[in-house]
């Protein structure tokens, strides 16, 4: 069982001006995360709130238990959709955890030939989102496994060898980068 | 059955939450580069294409607008079929067979919404998960039915007609066949509803010009509404294009499409002089120590 309880938290910028997000409410829900993803790591939250996009990207400055690890998240990521500018827990536990996962994947040495997340493909990106969506989804987190089907059929391409790929990848754990990259 | 229902009285249920243009616009943030300060993980294009990283997101959104909007055209259609008598034309009249025109187009909206909500089921996208924006209908509440042919016909239906356009290309690009199809097949009627609005216009007002040029004038204004701030244009720059031949197929002269495309240009360039001036008030805020 990993002790997470050192896993400190913190948010950039500490107040918002142009989405209505409190600062706390994302501390809240990346420690949650971190909990129940069992990471230890110091985490740094970088939002971007001028672009109503929902990029998200991870860093990882090592490899070890105290590497930090940054997570970028574009406003959008973080938003409800039924009320522009407001924050959502459920989008950000969805958009944060995957990233998150993401960052924990960096911390494998079989991950070590990843390329970072802004130079990867499209089909890189899809491949690793819906193996991380699975993931989370298994852990309790509520995703909409549609949507991911979808953005993976945009990628791979709308057939029954494409689905049946998507299943695998969805159920999928324990993967290196390699085997994942040869989704491509 | 009642008459002239207002926007704020439109039956939804909890899952829908309804926002306008005024709360739309007070949102600053961008995707535009409003100057080169900015331009920072903006992507190089605004079209909506599958190259862009949130691609399927995009195309999702768009959708669930697309599938409001066909029940607010369903709602505008039924509202014209029924608020006015049937009469010659003049004064609050509208003639029979226009009435059965707007018949005939809430039936196609109503497939519409139909095909539009097995769609959004199809992308992943649950009812109500965007925000419903009701400026669509709120241009169907105009008092005289020759504007709301202009508003509703002209320009929420071409509005229609570019985004449905958008949608197909998307489909193809990306390989989704029922996207393509589906959104192709919808088309097709925008394109008659638009033909629809264009020559019972011209017929109605065919004796009245200054009635004539008022509801040329009331669908600039709307039409420059439904650019939704510069999210339709024929720049890059815009997610949505200015489908030209399809409008051409619908009536619309070039010199109309050209003055739509300047309107379009206009509200992009306001957005942003709205949003620059947004920038630079959160910049004169003092940084919390």
């Amino acid at each position: 069982m990993v002790d997470v309880s050192t896993a400190k938290v913190t948010v950039t910028p500490t107040e918002f001006h142009f989405v209505k997000y409190e600062a706390q409410d994302i501390i809240d829900v990346v420690t949650e995360l971190a909990e129940l993803l069992g990471v230890a790591n110091p985490i740094h939250v970088i939002v971007d709130e001028t672009t109503p996009l929902s990029k998200l990207a991870s860093e990882a400055d090592g490899t070890s238990s105290d590497s930090t690890l940054t997570l970028r998240a574009e406003s959008g990521a973080l938003e409800n959709t039924k009320r522009f500018t407001h924050f959502s827990a459920e989008a950000a536990r969805g958009s944060l955890g995957r990233t998150l996962l993401r960052a924990k994947d960096r911390l494998r040495d079989d991950f070590a030939d990843a390329p970072g997340d802004y130079d990867l493909t499209l089909a890189e990106n899809a491949a690793w989102d819906t193996y991380c969506a699975g993931r989370l989804s298994r852990m309790g987190v509520e995703l909409n496994k549609q949507r991911w089907r979808y953005n993976y059929r945009n990628r791979f391409g709308f057939s029954d060898d494409c689905d049946a790929a998507f299943e695998q990848l969805w159920s999928a754990d324990g993967l290196s980068w390699a085997e994942l990259a040869a989704e491509r | 059955m009642r008459q002239f229902f207002p926007v704020e009285d439109l039956a939804r249920d909890e899952r829908f939450v309804q926002t306008n243009m005024a709360e739309r616009m007070k949102d600053a943030r961008t995707t535009v580069d409003i100057d080169a300060a900015t331009a920072k993980s903006r992507a190089s294009s605004n079209r909506l294409t599958p190259d862009r990283h949130d691609a399927s997101d995009g195309a999702r959104s768009l959708m669930h607008g697309i599938m409001v909007g066909e029940i607010q055209a369903l709602e505008g259609a039924g509202r014209t079929a029924h608020d006015f008598a049937a009469g010659d034309g003049s004064g609050d009249t509208i003639p029979f067979e226009l009435k059965l025109d707007m018949a005939r187009q809430a039936w196609d909206e109503a497939r519409h919404v139909e095909i539009s909500v097995k769609l959004s089921d199809w992308m992943g996208t649950e009812l109500g998960q965007f925000a419903e924006n009701t400026v669509l209908f709120e241009a169907a509440c105009s008092n005289d039915p020759i504007l709301r042919l202009a508003g509703v016909n002209r320009a929420l239906e071409g509005l229609a007609i570019d985004v449905f356009t958008q949608m197909k290309e998307f489909g193809n690009l990306a390989g989704d066949p029922y996207l393509e199809f589906c959104e192709d097949w919808m088309l097709a009627d925008e394109v008659t509803h638009v033909k629809m609005g264009s020559d019972w216009l011209r017929k109605v007002t065919a004796n009245d010009p200054d009635r004539r040029k008022k509801a040329l004038e009331f669908q600039q204004v709307v039409d420059k509404l439904f650019s939704f701030g510069g999210a339709r244009g024929e720049t890059d720059e815009s997610p949505i294009g200015l489908a030209r031949r399809f409008r051409e197929l619908a009536g619309f002269s070039d010199d109309e499409v050209d003055t739509i495309s300047k309107m379009d240009s206009e509200a992009l360039e306001e957005r942003k002089e709205a949003i620059r001036a947004f920038h630079a008030q959160a910049d004169a805020q003092p940084t919390p120590a």
